[in-house]
């Protein structure tokens, strides 16, 4: 008779790949029903929790725009629209940040009990986000529409560019989760650590007004090159730079990679951790 | 709430083997605080004080645990019980060794299981057991067989944060024994609940042991102990103290207890 489990020691520090990934698809559903599970929760299934998923983030925006007008004294449409298409995917990566550092650590009592993979809590948390993230698409077309922006075929370039910050936010999950683990205060520090990558992105301002003296954030801010080719492509209707693409492909995949090995080397520590 | 390795749940014979451990050693290290911040860390650090620390919890342990068997596990705090129990349902795999398992395992292995507190009673149960890979459709088939074990119908679709402590013991233990695991692992469970569910639990335990299941059963209630298993290993510091027969194994521990002491722990006597 053949052993339907075996355990053995991790190999250098890293549980077996192969079976790993196995055990996540095959856990896919987890994913799915914790997202709808959570959104329920949280009031999201009812009409009235979609209009204040949507109303949030467009008050935000309301709310900066006016900031705008008063340091700057700008009133243009296509401000508001790169300032509201600027902030709802911010809010994409910063919603993925907040609930992937927490999974972990709420996830405890699961953890202690069961035998599974540990990253599909933070995959959850993103996939909560990008359920919070979509409806926000319905507002930014309807700005678009009203504003009368132009329509291009450079407005496909936004599937591939959600993709893009959508893997950027997974990553950002799957790190600070882990994190979070070591430092419980990881979580206090996140609405200073978001703040400040916001208004080191161009969100509140175009990528064109940064000065020479700043333009070193183009290089060591991974949302930088992100932001700019959504807000080329979601307002002026133009196409991406091939660099800025590029750019921010190599940023994600990269921090995906660290943050992967990262908790996957940490994870058989959780049990005790936590 | 609890996992199940496998589904394919398979029929099997006595004296068969369930589990085989060999050469097993689990070290892991752990924080000295019980909320370990950054702030701390720093502070520590800046003062040389050390910040974590290495447990030897399972040292050279080897053991089959047969189909129809109970296998009780005794020992005093610390003695690497939990841990043991974690390291056989792959929760937190051994540093050196082997564990074999020839068949699904269902754990029960924390006290106050379940997922989240806010979500609803419902929701635990389902992503519990999405989460130790049943399908969705084998849950929906136990599920009301769950609930009717846990007496839990008329507040299952509440958040768990209204549930005592008593009632999510109940919903644990009804998901570990109904998902029909071919071993299960029961930590400290069945000390929990009312007079009432106390009886039912160790009921259907034993109406589990009659059915060629392997059952592990983790307990300091040493005359359940002695009435459900039939053999028993007493841990002591993460080693094998004693294996044998109920009556023995928990007479020689009851003694250790008592004395603090043992010959076989004090190897040299």
């Amino acid at each position: 008779m053949s052993a339907i489990d075996v355990y053995e020691p991790f190999h250098r520090g890293l549980p077996p790949l192969k079976k790993y990934a196995k055990q996540l698809f095959g856990r896919r559903a987890f994913i799915s029903e914790f997202a709808k599970s959570e959104l329920r929760r949280q009031n999201f299934g009812s009409p009235l929790g979609q209009i204040w998923l949507v109303l949030n983030p467009l008050l935000l925006s309301a709310v900066y725009f006016l900031l705008i007008i008063i340091i700057s004294g700008q009133t243009d449409s296509a401000r508001y629209a790169h300032l509201t298409a600027g902030l709802f995917v911010f809010y994409l990566i910063t919603n993925s940040i907040t609930a992937g550092a927490k999974s972990i650590t709420a996830g405890g009592r699961l953890i202690l009990n069961s035998a599974f993979p540990r990253i599909m809590l933070p995959i959850a948390a993103s996939v909560v986000a990008l359920f919070k993230f979509i409806p926000t698409l319905i507002v930014l077309f309807a700005i678009h529409l009203i504003l009368g922006l132009p329509i291009t075929y450079a407005l496909f370039w936004a599937i591939p560019l959600i993709f893009i910050f959508y893997m950027f936010s997974l990553a950002c999950a799957i790190l600070f989760s882990c994190i979070n683990v070591y430092f419980r205060d990881t979580q206090n520090l996140l609405p200073y650590l978001t703040r400040t990558l916001l208004y080191l992105s161009p969100v509140l301002y175009e990528s064109s007004a940064l000065t020479e003296k700043l333009s070193i954030l183009k290089t060591i801010n991974p949302l930088y090159p992100m932001l700019d080719s959504w807000s080329r492509v979601m307002v002026k209707g133009e196409l991406p730079f091939a660099t800025d693409v590029f750019q921010s492909l190599i940023w994600t995949l990269a921090l995906l990679a660290i943050s992967s090995y990262l908790f996957l080397s940490r994870e058989r520590e959780f049990a005790v951790r936590i | 709430m609890s996992s199940l390795s496998a589904s394919n749940l398979n029929s099997h014979n006595r004296g068969e083997v369930a589990v085989s451990i060999k050469d097993l050693n689990v070290v892991y290290k752990t924080t000295l605080e019980k909320r370990p911040t950054l702030k701390n860390r720093l502070l520590q650090f800046s003062s040389g004080k050390k910040q974590t620390r290495i447990v030897n919890a399972v040292q050279d342990f080897n053991l089959d645990i047969s189909y129809g068997s109970v296998l009780g596990v005794v020992g005093a705090n610390g003695a690497g019980k939990s841990t043991l129990m974690r390291s056989i349902s792959g929760i937190l795999p051994p540093t050196s060794g082997r564990i074999e398992l020839y068949g699904s395992v269902s754990t029960l292995l924390a006290l106050g299981v379940g997922f989240s507190q806010e979500m609803t009673g419902r929701d635990n149960v389902i992503l519990g057991g999405l989460a130790a890979g049943l399908s969705r459709a084998e849950i929906d088939n136990k599920f009301d067989e769950i609930i009717d074990f846990a007496e839990l119908r008329e507040v299952i679709d509440a958040p768990m944060r209204t549930y005592s402590s008593g009632m999510y013991a109940r919903l644990a233990f009804a998901v570990a024994v109904t998902v029909e695991p071919d071993i299960l692992i029961i930590d400290e469970a069945l000390s929990t609940g009312d007079a009432h569910f106390k009886m039912k639990s160790l009921n259907r335990v034993k109406d589990l042991r009659g059915h060629n299941r392997a059952l592990i059963l983790v307990s300091h209630a040493l005359a359940t102990i002695e009435e459900v298993c039939n053999e028993v290993i007493w841990l002591n510091k993460g080693k094998l103290i004693q294996k044998g027969d109920p009556v023995s194994v928990v007479a020689a521990y009851k003694k250790f207890l008592e004395v603090g002491s043992s010959p076989m722990i004090d190897e040299d006597v």
